[in-house]
């Protein structure tokens, strides 16, 4: 197949030939990010398949090919959806917020049955698409300064309000990062983006001082001093940052993480799995590890320079703002960079619901990539 | 697509801006990389030693590990205290974990009613993380390994072995040795040996009272540490034995004391209150220092119940009272012997006899005889025999109290002595120069005050072992004599209580009063029914005293009766053999009521266990009596080697194998 087969509508819409244009270089590196992930659980389980590592390599399994087959779906569905999900989103948000179970001090989950999943979760995808829809009709002009810019403003703002007040800070800070991400790279003037990072600047210390809830001001004081408080809340960073450096150049083998190992480091198969790594790897794996996760963000985003659709576009490069942020986020506050914030790794940690989060997100850029040729009307002006 | 050249310009515009802005994402996204690889590089390659070091302390521990106790012997190796192992059940308290739940847990293994219970809670979770309080000692193997086997379910409980003191003869020698109990907030110290990490450790105890006490520091040793591996909840994980620093044991002490002397005390004192000092009148060896009523120190070793507590402290005959070293009391007629030295001393002839009509009036008192009747016309040797007040009234009337005051500080009154125990009490040797001092309302010495003084009654008061070095040195008659109680520490031994300088008197005084002593036991003494010791020519000497303790109005009973704590205190102090004295024993019964009838048949029983235990003593009782004295008969030397029996002829003839007859036989 070449890549001409695209730009030809009889031809472009054969499942072989979207098959065929699955970027499998980006998928090979999914699946290598996901298998480290499954050795460092199969490690920290005691060198056992149970619980974590089983379960993880068996999930990211399905969730793979629920990648594949998304990556199917026609651009113009993802469309048609985006709304619908973004609405969808945010009754359960409200759904939530009157029937969630309390777990950990928050309430973040719905339970559904048979499983029980974060709403928030849903906003992540939702979130990038229904930005996306909303700027693919948008002119140019609009998106760099006008009233339109409050739609927006408002679409992140309500997610962003209903999980703050969950309270899930970490899921907060990601939407509304994606969705700033998002507005500023379909053009949005400059002098907002300064005024607004004055404003954020500005906003940040009474933010910290009241609004924030306890833990989570103890969360960022720990950040900045971290050794005021060694056994309290400044012990996940310590311990972490004793996991990291005593890993050295090779790491100490594996299974041989005494952090790991010996329970120093919490939630070791979750948020400081890649502290985990690094002691059992070292510098060389922790920056292999790392070179993996650049090269799924560079394609991730290469996507989204191939699309000749705004809403691809915008939606390949938000959703790889959406990854990029997990990445860097969870990266800094492993190495100490950053307060403590649930954001685990994407794909390296355990848990099924940001793992299938990134995974349909994924789906979408893929379909971006195989339809990227596809024309996607605006339908009638930016809302509608 | 309603203007398609809007929509193419449009477009255009929309991705040529939508391209430089997803630029600047991958911008960030590469910087931000870059900057996580960088901190890596920073913590992995720069830092990593710091780091590596921080991991090692996390995962390894020294478990401290308390050194066994070190063994209190008595004189000849016999274990007064040591140590039997232990089984203990101890819970920490860590983080999430309800110490009130475990405790409900383990109540269904162990006996824990619900106050301990609710008390051990508290302990618990007061205790710093990680350190455990101990919830059981001395549990059974079938609840120590019923525990043990659940322990992985238990976080937290931990069943171990440990070592706990024990003291062979229970109350024998509680005074002397005292116990060990649980470390206490007010024992640690910022610094100085008290500061010791050990002292944290459950099974860790220091000493209190007597021995334990004053040699805990030699006692202890020096805390072992094993090399754990514990993960974060401070479990243990692995053990590395290479890792471990061996504890070293406690010093082993040795103590003059004899342990059938001691045990046999105690016995003879049943459920009076008193105490009694032996010391070997050569060396100054205590061999028996025992206060009675006594306690069983390994109930203070396991933590005494409020109530037994209180019966202990609060018992009348006050158990926990060193009546040895603690108690004075005054002594009575037993000062007779020192008012009879400071006579002679003083010059006062001892032949001189004085008239006893069973008192003497003094400035404007009169002054009772024990003896309603009078002793009659009595010498210094009589009225110590006879034990007669009027003599000893008269005697100290004439020398004063200085004089009296100097002798008896000689001969140990008034002073502690270095036993290495802690405890004793001075008691009071008045003077002239005391009273300006420590009677300032009265500073003047009256000079009835004297006559008391003479019979050892008034202000003075005394100890056991004060009594008991008296009478050393007087059976000793040369060396102003130390008492010794510790014999040696982890095998150094201290010098010995004759290492002292000569008594300033002469020894035809001593000799005197020893001769006097000696009458005391002899028919017609004041002690001779009770100071028969029965070992043939092995004899006691001794002085009898009754201390009054109260002052009798008249017509009432003096102190032979009624109330217990009115009653007078029985003394008596004795030496022997007469002839060449090795024992010296103080006897003190609390309100016994008579030296001779309470205090000299106790003493008479305890000076035969070590008299019987003193192996040159024995072998002068055991003499063989003399071989009645015999005509050799020469005859007997040509006796033939087996015995002359005259066999019947006809037996001769037996089978061989029949040993050779005698001379007289056929063969």
């Amino acid at each position: 197949m070449t890549v001409s087969a695209l730009t030809r509508p009889g031809e472009r819409d054969r499942l072989v030939v979207k098959f065929s244009e699955i970027d499998w270089v980006f998928c090979l590196a999914l699946c290598l990010i996901a298998g480290a992930g499954g050795v460092m659980l199969f490690s920290i389980a005691g060198s056992s398949w149970e619980p974590w590592a089983i379960n993880h390599l068996s999930r990211f399994g399905l969730c793979f090919f629920l990648m594949i087959g998304l990556a199917m779906i026609d651009l113009r569905v993802w469309f048609a959806l985006a709304y619908p999900v973004y609405g969808a989103g945010l009754l359960l948000l409200v759904a939530v917020e009157a029937v969630g179970d309390v777990r950990l001090g928050a309430q973040r989950w719905l339970d559904l049955g048979f499983m029980s999943f974060q709403p928030s979760e849903v906003m992540k995808v939702g979130i990038v698409m229904a930005l996306a829809r909303f700027y693919h009709g948008l002119s140019a002009e609009s998106a760099r300064m006008s009233w339109w810019l409050l739609v927006p403003a408002i679409m992140i703002a309500a997610p962003v309000l209903l999980v703050a007040h969950q309270p899930d800070l970490g899921t907060a800070l990601l939407i509304t990062m994606t969705g700033v991400a998002i507005v500023v790279m379909a053009g949005l003037s400059w002098r907002i983006i300064g005024i607004g990072v004055l404003a954020l600047a500005a906003a940040i210390p009474p933010f910290v001082l009241f609004v924030l809830h306890d833990y989570q001001r103890a969360r960022v004081m720990t950040f900045l001093d971290p050794e005021s408080d060694p056994s309290g809340s400044g012990y996940h960073i310590l311990q972490s940052k004793i996991a990291l450096g005593s890993g050295g150049l090779l790491g100490k083998g594996y299974g041989l993480g005494s952090q790991s190992q010996l329970n120093f480091l919490p939630e070791k198969q979750t948020d400081f799995i890649f502290a985990t790594l690094a002691e059992e790897f070292g510098f060389v794996g922790c920056v292999s590890v790392l070179i993996l996760y650049a090269a799924v963000i560079f394609m991730s985003l290469r996507t989204a320079y191939l699309s000749h659709s705004h809403f691809g576009r915008l939606a390949a490069a938000g959703l790889t703002a959406t990854f990029t942020l997990y990445v860097l986020i969870n990266g800094a506050m492993v190495m100490g960079l950053a307060p403590v914030v649930g954001v685990p790794m994407p794909l390296l940690s355990y848990g099924g619901t940001v793992m299938l989060t990134v995974m349909i997100g994924f789906g979408l850029v893929q379909s971006v990539r195989v339809h990227r040729y596809s024309e996607v009307t605006s339908g009638k002006g930016a809302l509608l | 697509m309603t203007e398609p050249s809007i929509f193419f310009h449009e477009v255009n515009e929309r991705q040529g801006l939508f391209h430089r802005r997803a630029f600047l994402l991958g911008g960030v996204a590469g910087l931000g990389l870059t900057a996580l690889g960088a901190r890596l590089a920073h913590l992995q390659l720069l830092e990593t030693r710091r780091y590596e070091q921080l991991a090692v302390s996390n995962q390894f521990n020294f478990k401290l590990v308390p050194p066994p106790r070190g063994l209190i012997l008595d004189r000849n190796g016999v274990i007064l205290a040591s140590n039997r192992p232990n089984f203990r059940l101890l819970v920490a308290h860590d983080g999430d974990l309800s110490p009130k739940a475990t405790l409900k847990t383990l109540a269904q293994f162990v006996p824990l009613d619900a106050d301990r219970q609710a008390r051990l809670a508290r302990d618990i979770s007061r205790s710093p993380r990680r350190t455990p309080v101990s919830v059981m000692e001395d549990m059974s193997w079938e609840q120590f390994s019923a525990i043990n086997i659940r322990a992985p379910e238990l976080p937290g409980v931990t069943a171990d072995m440990g070592e706990v003191r024990v003291y062979p003869h229970g109350g024998t020698f509680a005074h002397v040795i005292g116990y060990v109990a649980k470390v206490n907030k007010e024992d640690l110290r910022p610094a100085g040996p008290n500061a010791d990490p050990i002292l944290l450790h459950p099974g860790f105890r220091i000493g209190r009272q007597g021995v334990e006490e004053a040699f805990d520091l030699d006692l202890r040793g020096k805390p072992g540490a094993q090399k754990v591996q514990v993960d974060a909840n401070g479990r243990e994980v692995h053990h590395d034995p290479d890792g471990d620093i061996p504890a070293i044991p406690g010093k082993e002490i040795q103590l003059t004391l004899d342990v059938d002397v001691q045990n046999r005390a105690l016995e003879v004192f049943g459920e009076e209150s008193g105490g009694a000092v032996m010391i070997d009148c050569r060396t100054g060896d205590i061999l028996c220092m025992l206060s009675a009523p006594s306690f069983d120190a390994n109930r203070f070793v396991r933590g005494l119940q409020g109530a037994e507590y209180r019966a202990l402290a609060n018992y009348e005959r006050k158990p926990l009272l060193d009546k040895c070293l603690s108690g004075t009391y005054p002594p009575g007629s037993t000062f007779k012997t020192m008012t009879a030295m400071a006579a002679l001393t003083a010059g006062v002839d001892p032949e001189g006899r004085v008239f006893c009509g069973g008192g003497l009036g003094f400035g404007g008192r009169y002054f009772r005889c024990h003896k309603p009747g009078g002793h009659g016309s009595q010498n210094m040797r009589d009225a110590l025999k006879n034990s007669c007040d009027v003599y000893f009234y008269t005697v100290a009337a004439r020398i004063g109290p200085d004089r009296i005051a100097k002798v008896a500080e000689q001969f140990g009154f008034g002073q502690t002595f270095d036993i290495g125990i802690p405890g004793q009490k001075k008691g009071i040797v008045p003077s002239t120069e005391w009273v300006r001092k420590h009677r300032p309302k009265d500073p003047k010495w009256h000079p009835g005050e004297s006559l008391s003084y003479g019979i050892g009654q008034g202000m003075l008061t005394v100890n056991a072992l004060q009594l008991a070095v008296m009478t050393a040195r007087l059976a000793n008659g040369k060396k102003a004599l130390n008492p010794r109680l510790i014999r040696s520490v982890g095998g150094r031994e201290l010098p010995s209580g004759a290492e002292a300088p000569d008594l300033p008197f002469d020894p035809e005084h001593i000799a005197y009063v020893r001769a006097g002593m000696a009458a005391v036991t002899e028919a017609g003494g004041t002690g001779y029914r009770a100071s028969q010791l029965g070992l043939g020519d092995v004899l006691m000497a001794g002085k009898t005293g009754t201390a009054q303790v109260f002052s009798y109005k008249a017509g009432m009973a003096r102190g032979k009766g009624g109330a217990w704590r009115l009653r007078d205190h029985g003394l008596f102090v004795a030496f022997a053999p007469i002839d060449e004295p090795r024992y010296a024993l103080s006897v003190i019964v609390q309100h016994g009521m008579g030296g001779s009838t309470a205090a000299a048949p106790r003493a008479r029983e305890i000076m035969r266990v070590a008299l019987l235990k003193d192996p040159e003593i024995r072998a002068r009782i055991e003499k063989p009596l003399p071989m009645p004295e015999m005509v050799p008969d020469e005859g007997l030397n040509e006796v033939p080697e087996a015995p002359t029996v005259i066999e019947p002829p006809l037996a001769a003839t037996r089978a061989a194998g029949v040993p050779p007859r005698g001379a007289g036989g056929p063969a």
